[in-house]
């Protein structure tokens, strides 16, 4: 391969995705584990995003951050400083944000509108 | 009642004389700090350099096999150009926020399959493959073609290797085609995993490649005394 000719190869244009404004909720059992998770600390954000992988080809991504380069979107919900990334806020419009309190498979679970399925372990979704 | 295969699919190469057929591929240029893990996430194999891997759709059906070429500041993807498209589709909607860009270098370079290793000039890319050597020249280097498609199918059923539009098509999944060997089995997620790993585990993998004497109905690919077609297994 003759590397010049791929420094010059042209950039194939790609679709991106038009910017969605999300709106979002946090179900009661959410919050409080959110609250617990901050511990009083509303400096940070929860940042929820979607990553390319899993079985079903995008996953979840929930985080407690200070800050962020992503290119992202703040919200408030319930108290709570949110981002949401724009490269995924067309998949993550209209989600609510649940706990589910059980010894297998609980912890912060989405139910995602935009889902026309999911993985077996739900963390995956096309 | 069902031929007997003469062969399963091991993918040890017979030795062959030295035969080179040009490709019809495309040349994707990935770049970006997340490329590895971006087409390791999307695909059957490990992706951690060199390789060979399949991208799957969610019901594990065959988007296109293609060669990984580690080329140090860039990835360089070789596939089927008529699943280009496919492959595009299928990346570019999963790219969110990542770390990538992707170049088509279809137009600047030609893609070559030889059957041994060919002493090619520096401008060649040359990587060994389960298929042969495969190499990326850009289009002022020629390569003197000396197979032709009827001489290529038949290599490929005496040595049992799928080829895209034959065995390797959007109905197949990666173990009906014969590309097994590019599923890993021990990776984390990707698209069409869990149908994948449910069919091995399982052992209900459903249709093998095999090879077959001739005559054979509903064959893939006929050679000359063999052919291969994807048949339900026998266990």
């Amino acid at each position: 391969m003759d590397c010049n000719t791929c420094d010059v190869a042209p950039t194939v244009v790609l679709n991106k995705p038009d910017v969605v404004n999300v709106t979002l909720t946090i179900t009661t059992k959410a919050k409080e584990m959110l609250d617990s998770a901050f511990d009083g600390d509303m400096s940070h954000a929860l940042l929820v995003g979607v990553l390319s992988g899993g079985c079903s080809g995008y996953m979840y991504d929930l985080q407690i951050v200070e800050s962020t380069d992503q290119d992202c979107q703040e919200l408030t919900v319930d108290g709570f400083r949110v981002l949401v990334p724009n490269a995924s806020s067309h998949l993550l419009d209209g989600i609510e944000i649940d706990y589910v309190d059980r010894l297998m498979g609980g912890g912060f679970k989405i139910n995602n509108p935009n889902a026309a399925s999911s993985c077996g372990c739900g963390e995956s979704f096309s | 009642m069902l031929p007997v295969p003469v062969a399963v699919v091991n993918h040890s190469l017979e030795s062959e004389p030295m035969a080179v057929i040009k490709l019809k591929s495309y040349v994707f240029i990935v770049r970006g700090s997340d490329r590895l893990k971006f087409i390791d996430g999307l695909s059957t194999n490990k992706v951690e350099g060199d390789c060979c891997t399949v991208f799957t759709t969610r019901a594990a059906k065959v988007i296109d096999m293609v060669d990984v070429i580690d080329m140090g500041e860039f990835l360089a993807l070789v596939g089927h150009e008529p699943f280009k498209n496919d492959v595009l589709e299928h990346m570019q909607k999963r790219i969110l926020g990542q770390d990538i860009q992707i170049g088509d270098a279809s137009q600047n370079n030609s893609v070559y399959l030889s059957t041994t290793d060919l002493e090619v000039g520096n401008s060649v890319t040359k990587r060994n493959t389960w298929r042969g050597w495969i190499l990326v020249a850009p289009n002022s280097e020629k390569i003197n073609e000396t197979m032709d498609l009827e001489d290529f199918n038949e290599y490929r059923v005496m040595n049992m290797i799928p080829h895209q539009g034959y065995e390797i098509t959007s109905n197949t999944h990666p173990l009906a085609c014969g590309l097994g060997n590019l599923v890993h089995e021990a990776k984390g997620c990707y698209i069409g995993q869990e149908i994948l790993v449910r069919m091995r585990s399982r052992g209900r993998q459903g249709k093998e490649l095999v090879r077959l004497e001739n005559p054979v109905e509903n064959a893939t690919t006929t050679g000359k005394t063999h052919s291969l077609a994807i048949v339900r297994r026998i266990s």
